[in-house]
């Protein structure tokens, strides 16, 4: 006699609270975020659901972060044990679907990453290492998966992994945020739809305040869900932040647990990673249990905060047109994206400043990437960036990069002056798995 | 020094020993009627006290009474309360024919959500009442933190019914299924256990001894026997704790190390880390029902001398069932028995009947090489199943940075063997762990000095939140008031009153061995200010043996 409900699709959590760490005492990304979440789903009895299995995280090495990152001065020198923690939650989760231990996987980790960019001066968004992108490249590295998906739900704009994939067609990266002119990071724009050799791969989705159950539901069917038809990835990664809560107190969202529950349901990730996320006592023990439920194809109809009752939010029509407008408009756009950089000469190459903040220790870092297009591939990236006092200049040949780009980006690398105390010079292969500072 | 009579009932056998100190000053068996067992045990008792100089001052005593009463579904039909709030659908609760669900909740820092409906209360209440039931669990969601709901239905319910118990009394354990579970588990054999208890002090009282009665528990440790009438679901496994305790007794050990306890039909595995027995994470799982019955670590595989044996595709396949005696006792299949009996390592049987069931595996070879082979593959298949339960507690789940960098996989430095095949077995599971072996004297008896030799244990668990100003200490049903500067040393000090005056009722004077575990201290934070502090801290008395 069956005494415990079984999952219908094998589930693997890695639940790591990290009650030992924290940014500050009293900053949202602190040690209690996810004690009342551990409570819930202990509470509940997941250990013991059959088919759902518990995995401890392991420690990420420097040549996991190594190989998405460019460190300054180095991940040894930024990075914390929570941090190699996180990540490596992350890609224990990666692990367990990879080798079929479970069916899907979820990452309750802390901190979070998708505010970190390929370069790292700091801190920024709670965010010093991107895991789901320093997972996404484990998983092209140790199991040869090219076509990935990366569903961002965070309320804000996952600025730092639309930067990490930004000219990578084997990554379609969505984000769905509330609208970066009433959000932090305040990007994440229609017009930022990928590089020269992936446009149309990154798709934003900026939602407006308020937006309720019914506007995510919108979004799924008719953005989402198409894409992911079209582009046929080999596995879809959901970037799980639960900011848009109703009660979290750092965004203005009207998401609830229902709706994520039947978000991710539509959805079916194999992987999820937990991002955001800080009402932690009236959100994340519903959202993250209606999350895992919904993975493991089980009943979510009783995961309700203890004040939600349907029809509790009701968006107006503006908001639903406005919503139902940018869904015509990110359609649009990937329906037009261009994979490599076609008919462009080998010579060519595009330039792409931006200045980036980072708001924990409150310094800007400008930054340059130059894109040497290829007609083969998505072509090599060189990066010149200054900040913080330090000056960083790379040279970054993509997993799915060509042998000629590689020589090539080598070639520059071997050229280039060599790095000072305050000047780095780095060369980061993806193909052949190489980072080297001169 | 006392004399100290130590009673473990098995699937066959009743054992009984008389020790003082770590003397043994009798020892009997008798057969065990499942039937009867206060039969049983009170003939056993009357032969250890024959001789006039052996007067027990103290009777501990293992019994499968709760254990068979689970497995065969004997179970008093219970009347169930249960309040789950959001969460999982409870529907797959299964706890007989009467449950009913109440509405309200309670959530996971302990707040009130809403209140139960009364009128669906009264409604059960009649129901249970209609349907003659006399046993009623209560239990609520996160009751650990909040026991306000099930006080309330409990109290709704007192006056109709002989039986109640409240999750919350059970452990302060989470994890709601297991508490649903122990709950009417424990409600269901209130009355089985009343009525034996009465039987029993009444048989001991016809052989004249009043003297303080003790009940072993699954965790390794005792209770009084009166205590038990309230928490007769601790009494459940308590044969592999006492085989486990024995062990220890029997060979005391301060380095990582396994325990075998090789049966008929199972070998019972047990973990020491550092000569200190492991628990369960949560509690024992029986019956297929995961509880949170606090019970030590132990894993029974279907591995014994009696396991039936078969050849096929070049490979012995053993157990996991039994069919009969070994063939050189007069069955009919090949059995590990056999196989030790062929090489001359265990006395008794025949010889030439154990060499048949030998040719019978394997046709084209010499009996005694079929007979080594066979106790090899016995001892391989014992040793991965060691290997996985280490994997197993290496695997379980940590929550904190310090602790994932922390851990440490068990080494185990050495392997103590009971049961029958234990001497027979030695120099095989020598060779297969590569790790020294002892086979301690006395072994045959083993439960029954674990039985004898062991003290009572109990837990006890603090939870408080200073931004609320509230306590609360599940197992007692305590909740109080607290300023908002308390602290984890306030706290320690608060469980070693409650443990030392729990102890107190037990009989129980020196209290060394107050353990503080899983402490953990966050701060809550409201907005971006730091309003308090959440406190958790568990203290226990270790399963451990009794001076001597």
């Amino acid at each position: 006699m069956k005494c415990m409900p079984q999952a219908k699709c094998s589930t693997g959590l890695i639940l790591f609270p990290a009650f030992d760490w924290c940014i500050s005492p009293t900053h949202p990304e602190r040690e209690e975020r996810l004690l009342y979440t551990k409570d819930q789903l202990i509470e509940e009895g997941l250990e013991d659901i059959e088919n759902i299995q518990f995995f401890n995280p392991e420690l990420a090495d420097y040549r996991d972060i190594d190989r998405v990152h460019l460190c300054v001065p180095s991940a040894q020198n930024l990075l914390t044990d929570s941090h190699l923690i996180s990540a490596g939650g992350a890609i224990r989760a990666a692990r367990a679907v990879m080798e079929k231990d479970v069916e899907k996987s979820f990452a309750i980790v802390r901190p979070p990453g998708h505010h970190a960019m390929q370069t790292v001066f700091g801190d920024r968004g709670f965010c010093v290492v991107n895991i789901e992108a320093v997972m996404v490249e484990y998983i092209r590295k140790h199991y040869g998966v090219k076509k990935i998906a990366i569903i961002d739900t965070d309320c804000h704009h996952g600025d730092g992994t639309q930067d990490i994939f930004y000219n990578d067609p084997d990554t379609l990266f969505v984000s769905l945020h509330q609208d970066g002119r009433t959000l932090y990071p305040g990007s994440g724009f229609l017009g930022e739809k990928g590089g020269p050799a992936a446009s149309g791969y990154t798709i934003n989705l900026p939602l407006p305040p308020n937006t309720s159950e019914e506007g995510f539901d919108t979004v799924m069917e008719r953005v989402i869900l198409p894409m992911l038809e079209e582009f046929k990835p080999e596995l879809i990664i959901n970037s799980a932040g639960q900011d848009n809560h109703y009660t979290d107190p750092l965004t203005n969202m009207n998401f609830t647990a229902q709706g994520y529950a039947r978000l991710n349901r539509l959805l079916s990730p194999d992987i999820c990673v937990l991002e955001g996320g800080y009402s932690i006592e009236g959100a994340l023990p519903y959202t993250n249990l209606g999350i895992i439920l919904a993975m493991a194809g089980m009943d979510t109809s009783h995961v309700k905060e203890p004040d939600y009752y349907p029809g509790k939010f009701r968006q107006s029509s503006e908001v639903n047109r406005h919503i139902e407008t940018i869904c015509d408009q990110a359609m649009q756009l990937f329906r037009n994206r261009t994979g490599t950089a076609t008919g462009k000469t080998a010579e060519r190459t595009v330039m792409d400043r931006k200045r980036i903040f980072y708001d924990t220790a409150g310094f800007m870092v400008d930054e340059t990437k130059i894109y040497h297009l290829c007609p083969e591939c998505p072509g090599y990236t060189e990066i010149e960036a200054s900040g913080n006092n330090t000056d960083l200049r790379a040279f970054c040949v993509p997993f799915n990069g060509c042998r000629s780009c590689q020589t090539r980006a080598r070639d520059h690398f071997q050229r280039a002056p060599g790095g000072t105390s305050r000047r780095m010079v780095v060369l980061q292969d993806r193909i052949d798995d190489i980072y080297e500072v001169k | 020094m006392l004399q100290i009579a130590g009673i473990d009932v098995g699937g066959t056998h009743v054992d009984g020993v008389i020790l003082l100190g770590g003397k043994i000053l009798a020892k009997e068996k008798v057969d065990a009627d499942q039937q009867n067992l206060v039969e049983s045990i009170i003939s056993l008792l009357r032969k250890l006290v024959a001789t006039p100089s052996l007067q027990p001052d103290q009777i501990h005593l293992s019994t499968t009474l709760c254990t068979n009463a689970i497995v065969n579904g004997a179970l008093d039909e219970v009347g169930m309360i249960i309040q789950a709030g959001p969460g999982l659908n409870p529907s797959f609760l299964r706890c007989g024919d009467h449950v009913f669900f109440s509405d309200g909740a309670i959530d996971h820092r302990g707040h009130v959500v809403k209140k139960p409906d009364e009128s669906l209360l009264a409604e059960a209440k009649k129901h249970f009442r209609d349907c003659g039931l006399d046993s009623i669990g209560v239990v609520t969601k996160f009751s650990h933190r909040n026991p306000v709901h099930e006080r309330m239905i409990a109290d709704n319910m007192v006056d109709s019914f002989s039986h109640i118990s409240m999750g919350h009394r059970m452990s302060g354990l989470p994890n709601f299924p297991r508490r649903v579970y122990t709950t009417w588990i424990n409600s269901g054999l209130q009355s089985r256990f009343d009525s034996f208890r009465k039987a029993i002090l009444s048989g001991f009282a016809k052989l004249g001894l009043n003297c303080p009665c003790f009940i072993l528990k699954a965790d390794g440790g005792t209770m009084p026997f009166d205590l038990g009438a309230r928490l007769p679901c601790e009494t459940v496994h308590s044969g592999p704790s006492a085989s486990v305790m024995g062990g220890l007794a029997l060979a005391p050990v301060d380095d990582d190390a396994i325990l075998l306890d090789i049966g008929g039909t199972t070998t019972d595995i047990a973990l020491l880390a550092q000569g200190v027995p492991l628990f369960e994470p949560y509690g024992v799982t029986i019956a297929g029902r995961p509880t949170l019955i606090r019970a030590l670590n132990t894993r029974s595989v279907g591995l014994g001398g009696d396991s039936t044996v078969a050849y096929r595709d070049n490979e012995f396949v053993i157990g996991p069932g039994r069919v009969g005696p070994p063939m050189a006792f007069g069955g009919v299949v090949p059995t590990p028995t056999d196989a030790m009996i062929v090489l001359g390592q265990l006395p008794g049987g025949s010889r030439e009947k154990a060499r048949q069931a030998m040719t019978a595996l394997v046709g084209d070879q010499s009996p005694v090489h079929t007979a080594k082979q066979l106790l090899e593959t016995f001892c391989g298949q014992l040793h991965r199943a060691v290997e996985q339960m280490v994997e197993e507690v290496f695997s379980r789940p940590v929550y904190t940075v310090s602790a994932l960098l922390g851990r440490k996989r068990l080494e185990p430095a050495e392997l103590i063997v009971v049961g029958g095949p234990a001497s027979a077995m030695k120099n095989c599971l020598g060779e297969n762990f590569k790790i020294p072996v002892t086979v301690p004297e006395h072994f045959e008896v083993a439960n029954a000095i674990g039985a004898a030799r062991t003290r009572p244990t109990m837990q006890a668990t603090l939870f408080a939140d200073t931004s609320e100003k509230i306590l609360s200490i599940a197992e007692i049903g305590h909740r109080e008031k607290i300023h908002n500067g308390y602290t984890m040393k306030d706290a320690e000090k608060r469980l070693t009153q409650v443990i030392t005056s729990l102890a107190r009722e037990c009989g129980m004077g020196d209290l060394s061995d107050i353990e503080f575990i899983e402490r953990q201290e966050l701060n809550t934070v409201s907005g971006f200010y730091t309003t308090g502090k959440i406190l958790s801290l568990k203290a226990q008395l270790m399963p451990g043996l009794n001076k001597i």
